[in-house]
C-alpha cells in the first residue's frame, strides 16, 4: 500500500470515524481528566468484585396492596393499623403501603371487615418510600465520609413496586456495611432556657410515629408531623411549662439534636404554648417554611426524627463482600486472559488465512473495538467480572463477523472490480445487521431487567455489537479493500 | 481439525438431520427428568437455590478444609490452579452464616463471601427465566421478519432451540449449575447461534451457484468463524478457570459447549432441513 491510497483511506468516512473514536476513547480513559496515579487503568471505573469491597441485598418487609371499597378508605386504614400493629400508607387513590411482611390469605378478612377488598396484592413499597430509604442510606454513608458508595433500588419485572434495595460499599468490609446500614443515631429534644441555656426534653425513643412532609393549606408551609407516647407528651408539657416557654413561647426555641449536631430550631407556636397549658398534646408539627427549599428541609427533618432508622423493616436476603487484595489480582487475570484471547484468535486467523494482510487488519480492528467500548464503558457502567466476560464474547462474535466480511468479498481468493466488491461488501453487512440485531434482542431482556446482576454483561454485548455493526465492520471492509486492491 | 473433515455435501437432508434430532430428544429427556425431580430442567446453583460461595487461597488441603466447615451445612470443594478454592455451602440461618463469616474472616482473611437468600434466589429464577423467555421470543419474530419465509426461519428457530436445549442437558451431564452467569451464557448462546445459521440461509437461499459449491462455502466460513469465537472462549476459560474466577468460568464453560453443540446443528439440523427444503423446490 503506498501513501496515496492510505490518503485516500483516511479521507473515507467509515475509517476516520473509526479512529476518531479510538483516540477520543484513549483521551477520555487518560487524559480526561488526567489519573497518572492509577497507571493502566485511568478512569475505568472498576465494580466491587475488581476494586473490592461489600455489598447488601435488602428487602423491603412490605406489601403494596390494590384495594376497592364501598365504604369509607380512612375506616379501612385505621383498621389496618389496629390489626397489625404496624403502619399503613395510602399512596394513591387505590393503592395502600402496608409496611408488613403479611400474606395475602392473611390480609383479606381485615378487608372484609371493612367492606373492602383486595384488587392487587405486591411486595415492595411505594417509589416515595423507596426514595426516603435510599436518601437515608445515602445520608448515613455521606456521614462516614464515604465517597464509594451505589445504591439501587430494584423492581422486579412484572411488579411496579421496588421490593429491594442494593447497596455497595467499596473498601469496606461485611462487619462493617452492615454495622452501617443497622446503626441509628440519639436523637433528642432540648429547649432553650435561657440565652445559650438548653435543657433536655426527650429522647427519641419516645417518637411513636413520623409523619411524611405536608404542606399546610393556609399557610403554604411545608412541615412534618409527629407522634409523642403518653410519657413524651407528659414530660414535653412539663418542661414547656417548669422553664416558661408557656408564657413566652417565642423566647424559648426548641431544639431537635441528632447525635449531638443541631438539625432543628424553632420557638414554640402560640397555639401550641396555648394547649399545653391545659393538656399535653401528643401530635406536634415543626414546620420548616414555604417552597421548594421548606420541603427540602422537611425532607430532611424527616429522616432526623427517624434517628436514620428506615421507615421499613428490612431483612438482608444477600450480602457479599471481595477483599482489595483479590480484585486486584482478578484484574490482573482478566488483562492476561484478554490478551491471551486476542493472541489465539490472531492465530487462529493466521492459520485459516496465511496472509499478514488480513490477519493484522482484523486483529487490529478487534482490538481497537475493544478500545471504543472501554471509551464508552467508562461512562455507561462500572466494569466487574461479568462485564468483562461480556466483553471477551464480544471479541469472539466481533472476529466472527470479520471472517464473513472477508470471506464474502474474496471470493475464490481474489479481489473482486470495485462495483462487485462493493455488492458484496453490502451483502456481507446485509448479513451482519441481521446477526446483530439478533444478538441486541436476546440481550435486551437482560440489560432491562432491574433484578439482574448481570445487567453490565447485556449492557457491554448490545454496546459492543453496535459498535461493531456502526463503525468497527464498515471500516474492515474499506481497509480490507484498500490493502487487497494494491 | 477433525470436524473439518465433514463433507457437507456427502449425505442427504434426511441423515444429516437425523443424528441432531435424536440428540435434542436425548437432551429433552436429561431436562425433562431434572424438571420432575427437582423442578428446574438443571440443577440450580447458588444464585437460584440461595446459599453461599467462598472463594479462597490456600494451600490447606480439599480434606483440611472440608474438616474446618463440616459443622456447616457444605456442598462442594472446587480447586483451581495455585492453591484457589471454591467452596459452596447451601442456605443457612443468620445466626449460623454470621458465625461461618466470623470463622472464614479470621481463617482465610483475604476470601471472597457471596451469599443469596432462599427467596431471593426464588425472585432471581424466576426474572432469570422470565429473561431467556423473552429473549428467544425476540429472536423468533427477528427472524421470521428477516426471512418472511416459513421453512427457512423455522430451521434457524429450532436449531437456535436445540442449541440451548442442548447445551442445557450437557450442562446438567457435567454438573454445571444453573446460575445467573450461565443463564446469561445460554443467551448469548442464541445470538451466536443465530450469527451462522444467517450466514447458512443467506449464502443458500440468496446466492446464485450450485447448490453443492455455495453449501461447502459457507461451511468453510462458518467454520473458521465458529473457530475463532472458541479459541476466544476457551482463552477465557483457561484464564478464568485457573485462576478461580468463578463467574467467568461458568460462563464461558457454558459458551464452549454452545458452539460445538451450534456446529452440530448449524450444519446437519439447519443445513440439512435448508438443503431438503431447496431440493424439493427445485423438483417442482
Amino acid at each position: 500500500m503506498n501513501s496515496k491510497t492510505l490518503k485516500k483511506l483516511l479521507k473515507d468516512w467509515r475509517v476516520a470515524l473509526l479512529l476518531l473514536l479510538v483516540v477520543g476513547s484513549l483521551v477520555g480513559i487518560y487524559l480526561i481528566p488526567p489519573n497518572p496515579e492509577k497507571g493502566f487503568e485511568g478512569n475505568l471505573q472498576f465494580g466491587l468484585d475488581l476494586e473490592g469491597g461489600s455489598w447488601l441485598q435488602l428487602e423491603f418487609q412490605s406489601v403494596v396492596v390494590g384495594y376497592s371499597t364501598t365504604g369509607s378508605v380512612d375506616d379501612l386504614v385505621t383498621n389496618l393499623q389496629t390489626a397489625l400493629d404496624t403502619e399503613v400508607i395510602r399512596i394513591d387513590e387505590n393503592h395502600l403501603e402496608i409496611r408488613k411482611d403479611i400474606q395475602r390469605d392473611d390480609l383479606e378478612p381485615i378487608f372484609a371487615e371493612s367492606g373492602a377488598s383486595i384488587v392487587t396484592y405486591q411486595k415492595g413499597v411505594s417509589a416515595y418510600t423507596a426514595d426516603e430509604v435510599k436518601r437515608i442510606l445515602n445520608e448515613k454513608v455521606n456521614a462516614l465520609g464515604m465517597q464509594d458508595a451505589r445504591i439501587h433500588l430494584l423492581t422486579p419485572t412484572g411488579s411496579g413496586f421496588p421490593q429491594y434495595v442494593r447497596i455497595e460499599l467499596a473498601g469496606v468490609d461485611m462487619a462493617t456495611a452492615q454495622e452501617i446500614v443497622g446503626k441509628q443515631g440519639v436523637f433528642e429534644i432540648r429547649i432553650q432556657t435561657a440565652g445559650n441555656e438548653t435543657q433536655h426534653v426527650l429522647y427519641g425513643d419516645v417518637i411513636t410515629s413520623v409523619s411524611v412532609p405536608q404542606k399546610d393549606p393556609y399557610t403554604q408551609e411545608w412541615g412534618v408531623g409527629f407522634t409523642l407516647s403518653d410519657a413524651g407528651a407528659e414530660a414535653f408539657r412539663e418542661a414547656a411549662l417548669r422553664y416558661g416557654a408557656v408564657d413566652n413561647p417565642s423566647a424559648h426555641h426548641l431544639i431537635m439534636l441528632l447525635d449531638n449536631k443541631t438539625v432543628y430550631s424553632a420557638p414554640l407556636s402560640s397555639d401550641l404554648a396555648a394547649q399545653l397549658r391545659s393538656a399535653p398534646v401528643r401530635s406536634l408539627s415543626a414546620t420548616t417554611g414555604t417552597g421548594d427549599a421548606g420541603l427540602d428541609a422537611a425532607m430532611a427533618l424527616e429522616i432526623h426524627l427517624r434517628a436514620g432508622a428506615l421507615p421499613v423493616k428490612v431483612d438482608i436476603v444477600g450480602s457479599g463482600s471481595v477483599p482489595a487484595a483479590l480484585g486486584e489480582q482478578f484484574k490482573t487475570m482478566i488483562v492476561v486472559a484478554g490478551l491471551l484471547a486476542l493472541l489465539t484468535v490472531g492465530l487462529v486467523v493466521y492459520y485459516r488465512y496465511r496472509e499478514a494482510a488480513i490477519v493484522l487488519p482484523m486483529v487490529a480492528i478487534n482490538l481497537s473495538e475493544i478500545i471504543i467500548l472501554l471509551g464508552i464503558a467508562r461512562f455507561v457502567i462500572q466494569l466487574d467480572l461479568a462485564t468483562i466476560a461480556g466483553l471477551i464474547a464480544v471479541m469472539g462474535t466481533g472476529i466472527d463477523q470479520l471472517v464473513i466480511i472477508t470471506d464474502e468479498v474474496l471470493h475464490e481468493g481474489r479481489v473482486p472490480s470495485p462495483s462487485l466488491y462493493m455488492k458484496r461488501y453490502e451483502r456481507a453487512l446485509g448479513i451482519i445487521a441481521l446477526s446483530a440485531a439478533t444478538v441486541i434482542i436476546a440481550m435486551l431482556p437482560l440489560a432491562l431487567m432491574d433484578l439482574s446482576t448481570l445487567r453490565g454483561f447485556a449492557i457491554i454485548t448490545i454496546l459492543g455489537v453496535l459498535i461493531g455493526i456502526l463503525v468497527t465492520r464498515p471500516a474492515y471492509g474499506k481497509i480490507i479493500m484498500a490493502i487487497l486492491s494494491k | 481439525m477433525e470436524f473439518a473433515r465433514y463433507d457437507v455435501n456427502r449425505y442427504s437432508p434426511r441423515q444429516m438431520v437425523a443424528l441432531p434430532l435424536v440428540i435434542l430428544l436425548l437432551a429433552l429427556m436429561v431436562l425433562g427428568y431434572t424438571t420432575l425431580t427437582t423442578g428446574l430442567p438443571v440443577t440450580p446453583g447458588i444464585d437460584f437455590a440461595g446459599g453461599t460461595a467462598v472463594t479462597l487461597f490456600t494451600s490447606e488441603s480439599k480434606e483440611t478444609i472440608e474438616a474446618v466447615f463440616a459443622g456447616y451445612p457444605l456442598l462442594s470443594v472446587g480447586e483451581g490452579i495455585g492453591g484457589g478454592r471454591y467452596i459452596q455451602f447451601g442456605p443457612m440461618d443468620d445466626a449460623e452464616y454470621q458465625s461461618l463469616v466470623a470463622l472464614i474472616n479470621e481463617r482465610y482473611p483475604d476470601a471472597k463471601i457471596d451469599q443469596i437468600g432462599e427467596t431471593f434466589g426464588e425472585t432471581l429464577r424466576s426474572q432469570a427465566f422470565l429473561a431467556l423467555l423473552f429473549s428467544f421470543i425476540g429472536m423468533t419474530i427477528v427472524v421470521m421478519i428477516a426471512f418472511r419465509n416459513l421453512v427457512p426461519a423455522g430451521a434457524v428457530v429450532l436449531s437456535a432451540f436445540a442449541d440451548i436445549a442442548v447445551s442445557a442437558a450437557v450442562m446438567q451431564a457435567l454438573g454445571i449449575p444453573l446460575s445467573l452467569g450461565t443463564t446469561a451464557a445460554l443467551l448469548m448462546l442464541i445470538g451466536y447461534s443465530v450469527d451462522s445459521d444467517i450466514l447458512l440461509t443467506t449464502r443458500l437461499l440468496k446466492r446464485k451457484g450450485k447448490l453443492d459449491e455455495k453449501l461447502a462455502g459457507a461451511f468453510r466460513t462458518g467454520i473458521i468463524m465458529t473457530t475463532t469465537t472458541l479459541a476466544a472462549i476457551a482463552a477465557m476459560w483457561v484464564v478464568a478457570t485457573a485462576g478461580q474466577i468463578q463467574i467467568i468460568s461458568e460462563i464461558a464453560s457454558v459458551l464452549l459447549i454452545g458452539l460445538v453443540v451450534d456446529l452440530m446443528n448449524t450444519w446437519m439440523l439447519n443445513a440439512g432441513i435448508l438443503k431438503g427444503y431447496i431440493l424439493r423446490g427445485e423438483k417442482r
